[in-house]
């Protein structure tokens, strides 16, 4: 069969962090600018759907 | 019949005999569901692309019925069987309890599939996804998902006793793994659900028989603590498997267990009540009960969902800043393994069902927003970002590691496997968003002609719903090109494939 292979994750698995150093202490810069632009996202979409709401439904 | 028990030569892991099998059977007819709901999937997909309109009236429904059952109850279940088989027995290096039972419960379900596909090919249920009553299916419809439902139960009961065999055993030291925990949460969640699609389908086969009456309120009410519920089980899941795959593909770390674990909580806690959000317009419930349902305390499970979305990219990125990927905000990012499947199918399922799905589901189950969405194309937009990017992503991307550490084989067509990930999301992030933009011109879901041609009145949509159409159905052509490679690698991996021994060590 050709084309056979194995994810890299079992070939070569992740090595081990270097000893002293641990998850409590390390900081996450980049999953923090993610996270905005996902707010950035949420808030824009949901302000559109009442934006249109009031298109479509007027009240007085 | 306990079997014995083999180590994993990669994760040193023991993994029972009977788990082994168990783990293969559920997988292997999951793919074949998922086979079915596919090839569905384009018939229905070419019948709503309009400038196309394939199929007629009778057999659209017909094959939409097919669609939504393999996709949304039989895949994913048979699929989540297996990763509780795997999450309880495989990661707690325990026997499986009561294997003889297991396979008693694996049969009740293949019957209880097949008695369900009989009924939709043969066109006795004709009655769509939701079966709603009055829509009458044949009796061994019902019956069919009432046997599918016993079996699920009992699989879910055989992975709590797995839980105990393994703690009176002491195959492991500590707390159970996360992905366990995160199994767990899902299995609860299972036992609500199938709690209520016994409560609802057994008064409803008595009804298909003539016995008893079944009110059309009360049943979507407790249906949609099935329908709805059944949703949340992927989402438990799915997230257990972003964990597992974090660690497995780039050593990613758990940041905070409590935090996460609290967040798989929250879950249990208040996810049923997203159930509410389908009867958003039904007349039978008050607003009072609506609000309440459909925010306030159920806004706690979106935000264990957000606090998952943060955890699992924060993990990653400190696994890879430990291990050196540290400069600037996104190297840990760039230099990821973007050519292993596992890893692709991780990033871009949380990235779907956060964006596309999370956002559009969290606005869609606002009450006044519901009014404009509610039986729109905007909904199915919405929940085949969760379910089908989300969900179904996250369990293509771990079927590229079960193949080689439960099946002991090779990926076979390994270069189309690593593109899989990206044609499949690529075709579903298209196909979403078109569905949700076609929805807002108020083109309705579930319908076979929107141009209403045999109508007493004239409906007309915006010129754009048409080119709408049209870039959505070659989004959903993508995405079944990259449903169709997977269960091509899988399957030819699977009988066809180099056993690892011989090939590259594991």
């Amino acid at each position: 069969m050709p084309f056979d292979g194995v994810p890299q994750g079992i070939i070569n698995p992740p090595g081990q962090p270097a000893a002293g150093d641990g998850p409590e202490h390390a900081k996450a810069p980049g999953t923090l600018i993610l996270v905005f632009v996902f707010l950035a996202a949420f808030v824009v979409y949901y302000f559109v759907n009442w934006k249109l709401l009031s298109f479509l439904w007027k009240v007085g | 019949m306990n079997g014995s028990f083999r180590t994993c030569p990669t994760t040193g892991l023991k993994v029972h005999a009977q788990a082994d099998a168990l783990i293969k059977a559920n997988a292997v007819v999951a793919t074949v569901a998922l086979l079915i709901g596919g090839i569905t999937a384009v018939l229905v997909l070419l019948t709503r692309w309009q400038a196309v309109h394939l199929l007629p009236a009778d057999l659209f429904y017909r094959v939409l019925t097919v669609h939504g059952m393999n996709m949304l109850i039989f895949f994913i279940l048979f699929f989540e069987m297996a990763v509780l088989y795997f999450a309880s027995a495989v990661l707690l290096n325990s026997r499986v309890a009561t294997p003889r039972l297991a396979w008693a419960a694996f049969g009740l379900m293949v019957l209880g599939t097949v008695m369900v596909e009989w009924t939709m090919f043969t066109g006795r249920a004709d009655v769509l996804f939701t079966s709603y009553v009055p829509l009458r299916a044949h009796p061994a419809f019902y019956l069919g998902v009432i046997l599918f439902a016993v079996g699920a139960l009992i699989v879910t009961s055989i992975f709590f006793g797995t839980l105990v065999v393994a703690k009176r055993e002491k195959t492991y030291e500590g707390s159970v793994p996360l992905v366990t925990f995160g199994a767990a949460t899902a299995a609860i969640i299972a036992v609500i659900t199938l709690a209520h699609g016994a409560a609802i389908y057994i008064p409803t086969f008595l009804w298909s028989i003539g016995v008893m009456h079944v009110d059309a309120q009360v049943y979507r009410l407790v249906w949609w603590g099935l329908g709805h519920s059944s949703q949340q089980i992927n989402v438990a899941a799915m997230v257990s498997i972003w964990y597992l795959l974090g660690a497995l593909t780039i050593g990613a770390v758990v940041v905070n267990e409590k935090v996460s674990r609290s967040a798989f909580v929250l879950y249990v806690l208040f996810i049923s009540m997203a159930s509410a959000h389908h009867l958003l317009v039904d007349p039978g419930m008050g607003s009072a009960w609506k609000v309440w349902n459909t925010s306030y305390a159920m806004y706690l499970a979106v935000l264990a969902s957000m606090i998952h979305g943060f955890t699992v990219p924060a993990g990653m990125e400190v696994g890879q800043r430990l291990r050196g990927y540290a400069k600037g905000s996104f190297e840990w990012l760039r230099k990821a393994p973007w050519g292993d499947p596992g890893f692709s199918s991780l990033v871009f399922s949380v990235i779907i069902f956060g964006f596309l799905g999370g956002i559009t589901g969290v606005t869609f189950g606002t009450e006044q927003i519901n009014i404009i969405a509610h039986n729109t194309l905007r909904i199915p937009g919405h929940f085949h970002a969760t379910v089908v990017g989300g969900t179904a992503l996250a369990f293509m991307g771990v079927t590229y590691y079960v193949i080689p550490l439960i099946f002991r084989k090779q990926v076979a067509f390994f270069p189309l496997a690593k593109i899989q990930p990206y044609l499949f999301a690529g075709g579903m992030v298209v196909f979403s968003m078109a569905m949700t933009f076609v929805g807002t011109f108020g083109v309705p879901r579930r319908h076979w002609d929107i141009t209403f041609q045999q109508a007493p009145f004239d409906v007309q949509f915006a010129p754009a719903v048409d080119l709408l159409l049209g870039i959505m159905a070659l989004g959903g052509l993508i995405a079944a090109l990259g449903g169709g490679i997977y269960i091509l690698v899988t399957v030819w991996s699977v009988f066809l494939g180099k056993p690892m021994a011989e090939g590259r060590t594991a």
